[in-house]
């Protein structure tokens, strides 16, 4: 690629015009490329970077080597509108970072083990370094091997692959951005009884190379865009404090996702909601029947059926830390986890996913699966390493790492809930419910480490009374048992209604990893689950 | 490891290519080696090192813009800088602005182990057979995890301001299942020294635990209870009460500090004369740093005094506007303790559950403190002075505040680690009035 040297300047106009240009002179830059590249190939650059640990672990016995060398872009930008203290004025305070990090990580199979090293130093001596580094771990922990690596088998693929994105979010002035999340906090802080407005824009991209012993050669490109809008509001005479956040779905995607979100025309909603949340009545505990909007089934969904699913939990790999699971390898195709209405997907293929891609971290070209069919539990997520413990004779393309620095494992992929018949709407399912709650939102999330019971808030509740929607109530929170709660499910809207909202730090494992999926659903109704009032 | 010459050297780089008034650098240098097992065996394991240049840059009239870089050459580094000072150019004034602080006087800490530094897999896996032999040795499944960290952390700004730091991290954690999956025991080390981790004890305290909780499970009434929480799901509960010590936050109605009507509770007496917790940065037991987020020096603070609440959290920006000093922020937590051990706990305890661990922590309510979480790897119960029979786990919704406040009898305190905050030195503790919010079938 053509590489722009930029002359220093502190003017505005100048930034804007040589912001993205600014940051070609990184190694990082030259290897992977403009994001608009349209090659089919990977970068003979990474290539060759690619052939030097393959080459050197093939010296040093490994059976299998791959190497990963990727780079990350977060920028942040955004601001907080707080009072100043013992006053009524307000600091509008803006903050704006941009943060790269660019490296390398090398696994190899060698006396039937796994091991791994990386560093920053993308150069062909410190890869070859590298490379021996985790042969050496390899082999001295294969004195502690319960059986030997297996791979189920992948075709080898060269290829390059870019998420789908319209507009390039890093293209998009700084400026523009603090302009937009400054007037947006501004809308909803306006209300004089609102404590404070919090907006920012979160964007993150991965550059990702890999090349496997196995012949594959694979450069991908992911873009993704969080934006986000909150109000809170404080009580001091009731000693209480309430917030409110415009739920606007994170997705891979570029500024379109910003667009979408309509930031400053539901500003005034998120004030206006937010002092409504702070005066609602508490919720009368007790069994009620539950209208769940996509905004808040996503992390229900995730935390029961989306963890519960993951073969490596199942099969003991994460006891010591995230837990087992309660759907053991035997109930495997045998065992009803929901009513008949809950077909849900595993999907590393589907438009705007988070954890969308073209191939995983060990190089599988990344497919759709049902997990659940008809309350029915089919299929667990996999990888290479893992599937022929349960008889499959090929990875489900679920491995992942969240850095050049971390070992890739099994993770989640979107877990999506199908949608109802195209008739039902979410007034529907309200009209069916005589007593009952409307949550938007997530709230506080905790789950057992088998997955069978959990507790979820939302961030806005409304009363439903003989089958209309009331007035916001306060102090929710549900709690359930997995299996009781999507047997509970007699009602899902239709895909008109669908909407795929999520998160980018889903932790797991050991060093600890962040992953970045997506939970698709529409509303859905839940009857007669067990309703706290909290303190 | 990055040498306190090579870091000054980085910032002076950094500092050299900077044109605006103000520039910080932050840079952290990590070399870590890790085991992770399961089934009984080896799964993943590796060895890195990790690297990463902060910039922060402020214009004359407050505008700030930051940049993180991993690549550490002349050209990543100028780029960075420059990255950092547009971004200020673009900036808009920021009114909780504060100056850049000059040369601070930091305390010499000794929190590094020359021994744990250099450790490698022929040190680190002795301890994994250790663990897996025992467990093989009693039908058991291990799991677990051994790591080792070497870190060096630096910064320096415009204004003469340098530090430089290093510090070892080590732990083993190990958790025992039976095959059938119907018990689950766990135990943790964890210490700046890798010499304090031992595979043999941490396997015997899972083993134990596993092999007690492996017969059938009282499943009792949900409700409140008084319990015996060891140091580890002390030190989660510790953790997210240190969270909660901000002056501006207590002062603004968001805190349990926070007084219905206004004002905070700064000086009153909320917990029993048994409690003092206070930040200790110069305990060697504890991976701490010679600065907080302000870059001013830590140093030892006590935030309650035998039960009163001594001071409150004020970074820079508030202190100024509230007229105090600033204090260092709530970090290397230590809870005092008292003269017991834990076997002194439960033989004073007529009725009660022992509890190993907390799992899953959120917070429901900032002004209660008020979260929810589970029990995880034993529970048991306690029936006049001996632990009996085991029990199921629960889903718990309490308060630290009220755990504080609810809190007996205390041992001598260790250093600890749960699941959802870091290292901290804690007592386990006899509780009254726990509450059990309902039956986790979780094993």
């Amino acid at each position: 690629m053509k590489i722009t040297p930029v002359p220093f300047s502190l003017s505005r106009r100048s930034f804007l015009l040589a912001g993205a240009a600014a940051s070609s002179r990184l190694a990082a830059d030259k290897l992977f490329g403009a994001p608009g590249d349209t090659d089919s190939k990977p970068s003979p650059e990474l290539e060759k970077l690619g052939a030097v640990a393959l080459a050197e672990a093939k010296k040093h016995g490994a059976t299998y080597a791959d190497i990963r060398i990727n780079r990350y872009r977060n920028q942040y930008c955004g601001y907080r509108l707080s009072p100043q203290r013992g006053s009524n004025k307000t600091d509008e305070v803006p903050f704006v970072t941009d943060q790269q990090s660019f490296g390398f990580g090398v696994r190899v199979i060698a006396n039937g083990q796994w091991g791994f090293a990386a560093s920053p130093l993308v150069m062909p001596e410190e890869i070859a370094r590298i490379t021996r580094e985790a042969a050496a771990v390899a082999k001295a922990n294969s004195a502690l091997l319960a059986s030997p690596v297996q791979l189920a088998p992948t075709k080898s693929y060269i290829d390059r692959w870019t998420s789908t994105f319209e507009k390039d979010p890093f293209a998009v002035s700084v400026d523009e951005k603090l302009e937009l999340t400054h007037h947006a906090a501004f809308i909803v802080k306006k209300a004089p009884k609102v404590f404070s407005a919090f907006c920012f824009l979160w964007f993150r991209s991965e550059d990702k190379y890999f090349a496997s012993s196995e012949g594959s050669s694979i450069q991908q490109y992911i873009v993704q865009g969080v934006p986000m809008l909150e109000a809170t509001a404080v009580d001091v005479q009731k000693n209480i404090s309430r917030t409110r956040r415009h739920q606007i779905e994170p997705a891979s995607a570029g500024w379109e996702t910003v667009a979408k979100a309509n930031l400053l025309e539901n500003a005034p909603r998120i004030s206006a909601e937010v002092l409504e949340h702070l005066a609602a009545p508490p919720v009368k505990p007790g069994k009620k029947d539950l209208v769940l909007l996509p905004s808040h089934l996503w992390l229900t969904i995730h935390e029961s059926l989306g963890h519960s699913t993951e073969l490596d939990r199942a099969l003991g790999y994460e006891a010591n830390y995230a837990g087992t699971s309660f759907l053991t390898t035997d109930k495997m195709g045998k065992y009803q986890v929901g009513s008949q209405r809950v077909n849900v997907f595993g999907d590393r293929t589907n438009d705007r996913g988070l954890a969308t891609v073209k191939y995983d971290d060990d190089g599988v070209r990344t497919t759709k699966f049902p997990i659940v069919e008809k309350g029915l539990f089919k299929h667990y997520q996999t990888i290479r390493d893992q599937a022929h413990l349960i008889g499959e004779t090929e990875s489900r393309g679920c491995c992942y790492a969240d850095s050049w620095s971390s070992v890739p494992f099994q993770r989640m992929p979107n877990v999506w809930l199908e949608s109802g018949a195209r008739e039902v709407t979410p007034d529907d399912l309200i009209s069916g419910v005589d007593d009952g709650i409307l949550i938007d939102g997530e709230g506080s999330f905790s789950i057992d480490q088998q997955r069978y019971n959990f507790q979820f808030g939302g961030d806005a509740f409304w009363e439903i009374k003989a089958g209309k929607k009331r007035g916001m109530i306060s102090r929710v929170a549900y709690q359930s048992k997995t299996t009781d709660f999507w047997q509970a499910c007699d009602g899902i809207a239709g895909p008109g209604y669908w909407q795929q909202f999520g998160a980018l730090n889903d932790g797991k494992g050991e060093p600890g990893q962040s992953n970045a999926v997506s939970h698709g659903c529409s509303p859905a109704r839940f009857r007669q689950i067990n309703v706290l009032l909290t303190d | 490891m990055l040498s306190e010459q090579q870091a000054r050297n980085l910032i002076d780089k950094v500092i050299s290519f900077s044109r605006l008034p103000e520039c910080q650098v932050d840079v952290y240098w990590t070399e870590d080696v890790f085991i992770r097992f399961a089934n009984n065996g080896i799964t993943t394991s590796g060895y890195r090192i990790t690297q990463e240049v902060s910039i922060r840059s402020a214009t004359g009239d407050k505008r700030e813009g930051s940049s993180v870089v991993t690549e550490l050459t002349d050209e990543a580094l100028k780029l960075g800088a420059e990255q950092a000072e547009q971004l200020a150019a673009i900036s808009r004034p920021n009114p909780e602005y504060m100056p850049a602080l000059g040369p601070q006087k930091y305390l010499p800490l000794r929190n590094f182990d020359s021994f744990t530094g250099s450790a490698r897999g022929d040190v680190m896996i002795p301890h994994v057979k250790a663990v897996i032999e025992s467990a093989r040795q009693n039908q058991l499944t291990a799991a677990g995890f051994i790591q080792r960290s070497a870190n060096a952390a630096a910064v320096g700004n415009k204004a003469g301001l340098f530090g430089y730091h290093t510090y070892t991290e080590s732990s083993l954690t190990n958790t025992m299942r039976t095959a059938g999956g119907t018990s689950s025991g766990w135990a943790s080390q964890t210490s700046v020294s890798l010499k304090d981790v031992n595979g043999e004890t941490a396997a015997r305290i899972s083993v134990e635990k596993c092999l007690r909780g492996a017969g059938t499970r009282k499943k009792l009434d949900p409700g409140k209870y008084t319990v015996i929480l060891e140091p580890a799901g002390v030190s989660d509960l510790i953790g997210y009460l240190g969270w909660s010590f901000s002056a501006r936050a207590a002062e603004q109605g968001q805190s349990f500090l926070s007084k219905q009507g206004g004002g905070t509770h700064l000086g009153e007496k909320m917990f029993p004369e048994s409690i003092t917790l206070r930040s200790d940065p110069l305990n060697a037991r504890l991976g701490a740093s010679p600065w907080g987020p302000s870059l001013l020096p830590n140093q030892p603070i006590a935030w309650i005094e035998k039960g009163v609440v001594k001071n409150l959290y004020y970074d820079r920006f508030w202190a100024g506007k509230a007229g105090k000093q600033p204090t260092p922020a709530p970090s290397d937590l230590v809870l005092e303790g008292q003269d017991n051990t834990l076997e002194d706990l439960i033989r004073s305890t007529e009725k009660g559950l022992l509890i190993t661990r907390l799992w899953y922590i959120r917070t429901l309510q900032p002004q209660t403190l008020q979260l929810t979480g589970l029990t995880r790897d034993g529970v048991f119960l306690v029936e006049n002075g001996k632990v009996t029979d085991p029990v199921t786990n629960y889903r718990w919704n309490e308060s630290p505040v009220r755990v504080l406040q609810n809190t007996k009898k205390l041992t001598q305190p260790v250093r600890a680690q749960g699941a959802e905050a870091g290292a901290s030195i804690v007592p386990a503790m006899v509780v009254a009035d726990f509450n059990l919010a309902s039956v986790s079938d979780a094993v």
